[in-house]
């Protein structure tokens, strides 16, 4: 477990250093994202600003919303930045480098690259955070503690979920069109209050499309401690994690090598 | 043998036929191809389309609770049908919209522009007609299942004026959107990332255009500000024009687009024959 960790931590490293090589780039992009998400919430605000609330939701709740899903996401498709690309790694032949090392094959393909981005969307996550503390006017340690709980759960599933839709690129071939609906489902869905579906909107937002326990369960979770919520945040961390692993190293079995040759930079 | 494409695009032919004709003739063979070369794939055409159903799924439940919670039959003179009829078309010009700056600044980027400005076209041009193909098939798809789902939800759509009044409007939207992602494109001559300018741009578009809400439910300062903006005659315009299609209405958003269009288009043209000028290009 260490030994994967120094890994893992080592991975990263040279992913910073290497984004920190053209860091205009770098910059731009990181508050190029930020404002990208600002932007968007001001929909948001213009909403609230004529119909007050909806089914309970109010601005306040999508600022935690906001929070949790931005900095889960972002957390997610930084650190694990192949998370995006597996189906392309699989479908091209690629993931033949990470084969041939003795590393854990799917941990090390999802880490070995990160996303400039997403660094933006992590830190304007932790803005919208501080911005729902200021305007809620109720802020502890504990709730400090289940933000990052939040966060984490939410980056699980996601990076989870996107793993298991690409794992089927072993199975069926070129994913990349479910691939990207697959992804921008779960994003929009995750963005949107979950009191705005009804009974059955809502079991598919908790089991085929998960973006339940990216964005509304948890955030929900942050604002306010609920144990059946812990236990359900938890419980789908877990799940769709094992689920995903299980899947991949399944669909690994039936990758064919393209046997090109490839060149690392 | 020989296809008319390739008898348009060779350069003799451009010194024996006439000039106009030749011009189009050339545009149009670029078109042609791009429309043919998308219609090779129609089930990745139809499963792109299928985005259209999330939004407007998405959009429905939220404007249902809405509409429910306010207890009013319309919003700012819209109903829900209205609304989501708008909406239906806002995305549906979104969605099918050829997003070139990223082409654009791949090219100017890795050197391949280099490839293109040789050849007897246009650049700007070759661009515009590719993207036009491509726009044009995905539209189609995006109307055809779009209206689908929003017929199921809310009843049939806007009368035969509303298709052919935003039909106009449309393809003024996808020149004004062309000029925008032009510029993006051309921007990597000069800076390094083109991201963060396309995401803004996009965002730009999603709110201040009406992507995600009608002008109409914006508070009345910011609905002048967004009204005095080119990017909401690049959706509202046509989304708006759909579901009220009046004479004055239509004049007002051709209008809208005439100017902005000679605006943006004179920046392009400008943009472009100066970043053409400063380019360098290094052995082949």
């Amino acid at each position: 477990m260490g030994r994967q960790l120094s890994f893992l931590l080592a991975l990263w490293k040279t992913n910073l250093l290497s984004a920190m090589e053209y860091r205009v780039s770098f910059l731009t992009q990181v508050v190029g994202m930020m404002l990208n998400n600002a932007l968007y919430f001001v929909f948001w605000i213009i909403f609230f600003a004529r119909f007050e609330e909806i089914n309970g939701w109010d601005l306040v709740d999508m600022l935690f919303l906001f929070g949790v899903v931005a900095t889960g996401f972002g957390a997610g498709t930084y650190l694990f930045g192949n998370a995006i690309r597996l189906s392309s790694l699989i479908a091209e032949g690629l993931m033949d480098y990470y084969l041939s090392l003795p590393r854990p094959v799917l941990l090390h393909a999802l880490a070995s690259r990160s996303n400039a981005s997403s660094a933006g969307d992590f830190t304007y996550g932790l803005f919208s955070f501080g911005a729902a503390i200021y305007f809620s006017g109720s802020f502890n340690g504990l709730m400090l503690l289940r933000f990052a709980l939040g966060c984490l759960a939410a980056m699980a599933v996601l990076v989870s979920f996107l793993v298991l839709v690409q794992s089927l690129t072993f199975w069926i071939g070129n994913t990349s069109l479910l691939t990207a609906s697959a992804f921008n489902a779960i994003v929009t869905f995750s963005l949107y209050p979950i009191t705005l579906f009804d009974g059955t909107a809502k079991l598919v937002l908790f089991t085929l499309i998960p973006a339940a326990f990216i964005g509304a369960l948890p955030a929900e979770f942050v604002r306010k401690f609920d144990l059946l919520q812990l236990v359900q945040i938890c419980a789908g961390g877990a799940i769709f994690l094992l689920l995903a692993v299980f899947v991949f190293y399944r669909g690994l079995c039936r990758y064919e090598s393209g046997s090109a040759i490839q060149v690392r930079m | 043998m020989r296809s008319r494409e390739a008898d348009v695009l060779s350069p003799e032919s451009r010194v024996r036929g006439p000039a106009a004709a030749a011009v189009v003739g050339k545009y149009w063979a670029i078109f042609r191809t791009q429309l043919v070369n998308s219609l090779a794939y129609p089930i990745d055409l139809l499963g792109r389309s299928l985005a259209i159903v999330l939004f407007m799924w998405i959009f429905m439940n939220l404007w249902r609770v809405t509409y429910g919670a306010t207890g009013a039959s319309s919003i700012a003179g819209l109903t829900l049908a209205d609304t989501m009829w708008y909406l239906m078309m806002a995305e549906a010009v979104m969605l099918s919209k050829r997003d070139l700056s990223e082409t654009i600044s791949e090219q100017v980027k890795d050197g391949s522009v280099a490839y293109l400005l040789n050849k007897p076209f246009n650049f700007i041009l070759y661009h515009f007609a590719a993207g036009l193909g491509h726009s044009l098939l995905s539209f189609g798809g995006n109307l055809l299942i779009g209206s689908g789902i929003v017929w199921l939800m809310v009843g049939p759509p806007p009368g035969i004026m509303g298709w052919l009044f935003a039909g106009v409007a449309v393809a003024l939207s996808w020149l004004l959107d062309f000029c925008f992602s032009t510029l993006i494109g051309l921007s990597a001559f000069v800076v390094e990332e083109t991201n963060a300018f396309r995401w803004i741009y996009q965002k730009f578009l999603l709110l201040l255009g009406g992507v995600l809400i009608p002008l109409d439910f914006f508070p009345a300062w910011l609905q002048t500000i967004s009204l005095n903006l080119p990017f909401a005659w690049i959706i509202y315009g046509p989304a708006r024009l759909f579901v009220d299609p009046s004479l004055a209405r239509l004049g007002q958003v051709l209008l809208q687009q005439g100017i902005w269009l000679a605006v943006f288009g004179g920046i392009v043209w400008v943009t472009y024959r100066r970043a053409v000028a400063r380019l360098v290009i290094n052995g082949g």
